[in-house]
């Protein structure tokens, strides 16, 4: 497995730092309460703002004899320590208007202080407040480096906010949350660092001295009104202390802010300031970011910024030990120059590793001599005859990091004798750029006079099995090999396998298609557009039907093929059986609840979830296109589109038969007709789901783009980007 | 008759002033402590009673609510540690170099000019600790002084409220 040096440095960072950001975070959770907890009180007087200083001593000093300082806090209340006439000491929030005494300080609950602790030192006074600072700065470095590899993910930093690709869950939200989440956490980062610098020393407040020079004060006149308590409001004060006893030289310490102002207790003039260093004003805003006091919207922000933490903890330790799975390429038992086949292999994330190597495990077993590397070794080979090339396609068509030398190497490296090769793309159709860095490999090995292709380029989204052993089949027939896939078989999850029973069964129509009625045993969720998960006992191997749910039973349209295991194995199926299978959620295909109007196009057994979504959602305005062979095709769906012609739920259906007529009329066809009904969908924030084949898919979005570009002057890449049309194809 | 009123005058006079006397045994004094301009941490001070043999007799205040550290204040928590008494009432926040504190402590009269000193003893994380950084015995004129520092204290000042 190669990692890019970012991609590296983003995990090594994570596994260094991780206890004390996992303790950190939990502790930062029940700490963003605490600011939560204080603001709830009841001491908050309202229009404090309005009072200015010199109302307030009066106030105070009217009713009591002595008082010894006032305070007033990030959450603007007011709080005294004053004498009373009968000699009590009085402590606690005050109301300034009237100097009524509100009631005491209420004691830092314990829980609060044992997480603070916690929190800041691990209980380890010096050495824990050392490693939690350490752990904040990791934190940070963590952060940058997860923009970094957004930005390259993304390509280009002004695409850092665009849409995120949704190919696994724990992958896109740990994009997207940590997207949302980033300022917050370099906030945190960052002040919680500082705040640690601060306790080390290692930033230091200086602050400079007063000078009060008496002789010149002593006899000063009292300056009515324009004094500084007069013009300073009360909620700028952080403290008021005042004269120690009626000396003269005794005077009133005023902490603003920013500033520290002695003021002579006779006459209101100012005796000395001093402004606060710029490490104090960062100090007390790094304190007040870091801890949230006197905001609750703050601290709620800081409270989903650690929770958000917690989940990158989770889904990226996920992500790691996924890709660990994928392991390295295998040891090779030939070299270089003594192999007849070379492959290979390009990948970000190892995960073309696996079929890659069940390739390289094949051509083994089938007696020729082989030799596997990544793409950035590709050197000469002395003997090679063939060269197969898998290679995956970073961001927006770059190539993956064990790869970027390659077509620099190809020019510099000759080979002696021509080589036939192939080339596979892995990638995921919903990105834009799918297999493009495949598709530059094959052309530079096109151009290069060494090269000579025996097959076309084959792109495969999702790493589909599938596809690649119909590849392996042409590419056994024109090298004139046997090579079987060697797989691994992923242990069956049968613990999490759910049981089905089989409801009905059609049979096999002129179209080798039936449709199969399943209802789930145990009560589940889930809806139409989601996807049944079989493991046949044969291979063991993930099959995936996209289902339609309909009065809590699973509606599958299914093809059968005449080797393929999962559709012969359906199509044996009788009423009552058990089937064991999976619903995986599949979001990006559902109908949403709150949508006006739909459009949904399928072909030939594509129809399979949108016979579940026509007979429900009926808040739902439903066009239904339908393309197939022959009238006799429609015949196993007419019930489910007449049941929903009938109950309202579907509002228009269109069909177009292939074979009924000479000229071959296909789905898009019919699209093309009814332009009106896209423009007016689309026009209403409608939506257009497609199911079926991929080429269908292809001659659909043409069709749709005609439609998009001339009635409504946007490409229908506008709609695809966002989301307004959904796919499932295959 | 004469002599019975002034016998009932005395006789009240006396319950007063004794009465008088037993309620009102204790006086509360400003207290104000002056820092000087060390480097580093704010400092836990920790003012005490200190009996005429030289023991902890009670604590009077402490500047630093963090219980964390008060096992670094190593003569006063000899005395606390054990006893545990409650000065939750009796704590403010540490006091930083170049800073002051005032604070309202409270001792009973029968406590001056009678033997007993009140301590300062101040503490600072990875500094050093000053046992009587301010000592001096309770008089009926040192109660209403300034007296200076030995350690991290510049001066301390007092005054009968």
């Amino acid at each position: 497995m190669t990692l890019s040096i970012w991609r590296y440095s983003h995990l090594t960072l994570a596994i260094a730092s991780f206890v004390f950001v996992f303790l950190a975070t939990i502790t930062g959770i029940v700490l963003a309460f605490q600011p939560i907890s204080e603001q709830m009180q009841p001491f908050k007087i309202e229009s404090v703002n309005q009072l200015d200083v010199d109302q307030t001593i009066t106030t105070f000093k009217n009713k009591y004899p002595e008082i010894i300082n006032i305070e007033v806090d990030a959450n603007q209340f007011v709080s005294a320590s004053v004498i009373t006439a009968d000699g009590t000491s009085l402590n606690g929030y005050f109301n300034p208007k009237t100097a009524a005494f509100l009631g005491e300080k209420p004691e830092i609950s314990t829980f609060f202080k044992f997480t603070t602790n916690l929190h800041r030192s691990l209980f380890l006074k010096g050495i824990g407040r050392f490693f939690v600072g350490l752990g904040s700065f990791l934190l940070f470095l963590i952060a940058i480096t997860g923009s970094i590899l957004i930005i390259k993910r993304q390509s280009g930093i002004k695409r850092f906010f665009a849409k995120v690709v949704n190919e696994n869950f724990s992958q896109y939200w740990h994009v997207v949350l940590g997207r949302l989440s980033l300022i917050p956490i370099i906030i945190i980062t960052l002040t919680g660092v500082y705040l640690s610098l601060l306790k080390f020393d290692l930033i230091s407040e200086k602050k400079q001295k007063h000078t009060v020079d008496f002789q010149t004060t002593a006899f000063a006149e009292k300056q009515p009104d324009t004094n500084i308590f007069n013009t300073t409001r009360l909620t700028e004060v952080v403290n008021l202390e005042f004269p120690f006893s009626e000396d003269e030289e005794d005077y009133y310490i005023l902490k603003l802010k920013d500033k520290e102002v002695l003021v002579h207790q006779y006459s209101g003039q100012v005796l000395s300031q001093v402004d606060y260093p710029m490490v104090t004003f960062l100090s007390n805003l790094s304190l007040t970011w870091h801890t949230g006091k006197g905001s609750i919207v703050w601290s709620i922000v800081l409270l989903i910024a650690c929770l958000n933490i917690l989940f990158f903890i989770y889904s990226g330790f996920k992500m790691t030990i996924e890709r660990r799975k994928n392991k390295a390429l295998p040891k090779n038992k030939f070299t270089k120059d003594k192999a007849e086949v070379i492959i290979l292999v390009g990948s970000e994330t190892g995960q073309s590793y696996t079929l890659a190597t069940a390739f390289y495990k094949g051509v083994i077993a089938s007696g020729k001599t082989v030799y596997i590397s990544d793409l950035n070794s590709y050197t000469t080979y002395k003997n090679a005859k063939q060269l197969v090339v898998f290679t995956s396609t970073y961001g927006e068509g770059e190539a993956p990091i064990n790869a970027k030398n390659f077509i620099t190497l190809l020019k510099s490296a000759p080979q002696e004798q021509t080589i036939n090769y192939a080339v596979v793309g892995f990638g995921s159709l919903k990105y834009k750029a799918y297999c493009k860095y495949a598709q530059m490999v094959d052309a530079s090995l096109q151009l290069h006079p060494n090269f000579t292709p025996n097959l076309q380029l084959q792109k495969i989204h999702n790493q589909s099995q599938s596809i690649f052993k119909d590849w392996l089949q042409q590419w056994n027939t024109v090298v004139g090999t046997n090579v079987s896939l060697v797989l691994d078989n992923p242990a069956i999850k049968t613990k999490k396998q759910q049981t089905f029973k089989v409801i009905n069964k059609t049979l096999l129509n002129v179209d080798n298609t039936f449709v199969l009625q399943l209802k789930p045993t145990k009560k589940i969720n889930f809806k139409s557009g989601d996807l049944l998960a079989v493991y046949p006992k044969q291979d063991g191997i993930e099959r995936l039907y996209s289902i339609g749910k309909m009065d809590n039973q699973i509606v599958i349209s299914v093809k059968k093929h005449e080797f393929g295991v999962c559709s012969t194995y359906f199509n044996t199926l009788q009423k009552e059986d058990v089937v064991n299978a999976i619903i995986k959620p599949n979001p990006t295909f559902n109908l949403p609840n709150k949508t006006k109007r739909a459009v949904l196009i399928a072909n030939g057994t594509g129809i399979g979830p949108f016979l579940g979504m026509i007979n429900t959602n009926p808040q739902t305005e439903k066009h239904l296109f339908w393309g197939g062979r022959t009238k006799q095709s429609l015949s196993l769906y007419q019930k489910y589109i007449d049941s929903g012609l009938q109950h309202n739920t579907l509002s228009s259906f269109n069909v177009a038969f292939s074979q009924e007529q000479e000229e071959k009329i296909y789905v898009q066809d019919i699209v093309a007709k009814n332009a009106a009904i896209i423009t007016q969908v689309l026009g209403d924030d409608g939506i257009i789901m497609i199911c079926g084949s991929l080429a269908m898919q292809n001659n659909v979005l043409k069709v749709l783009n005609h439609i998009t570009t001339t009635k409504l002057q946007l490409p229908i890449s506008f709609y695809i980007d966002n989301q307004v049309i959904k796919t499932d194809c295959y | 008759m004469k002599n019975i009123k002034l016998i009932f005058s005395i006789a009240i006079l006396s319950i007063a002033l004794f009465s008088f006397t037993t309620i009102n045994t204790s006086t509360k004094y400003k207290c104000m402590v002056q820092m000087t301009n060390y480097v580093g941490e704010g400092a836990y001070v920790v003012i005490s009673l200190i009996n005429p043999d030289g023991q902890y007799e009670k604590t009077l205040y402490v500047q630093g609510d963090d219980e964390e550290w008060y096992n670094d204040i190593t003569e006063w928590w000899k005395f606390q540690g054990k006893v545990r008494a409650d000065i939750d009432a009796l704590t403010g926040a540490t006091i930083s170099g170049g800073e002051r504190a005032i604070s309202v402590i409270q001792i009973e009269d029968s406590k001056i000019d009678a033997g007993y000193s009140i301590r300062f003893e101040t503490a600072v994380e990875d500094q050093e600790y000053y046992t009587k950084d301010v000592q001096f015995l309770l008089t009926s004129e040192s109660v209403k002084s300034k007296t200076e520092g030995s350690g991290f204290i510049r001066y301390v000042r007092l005054m009968p409220n």
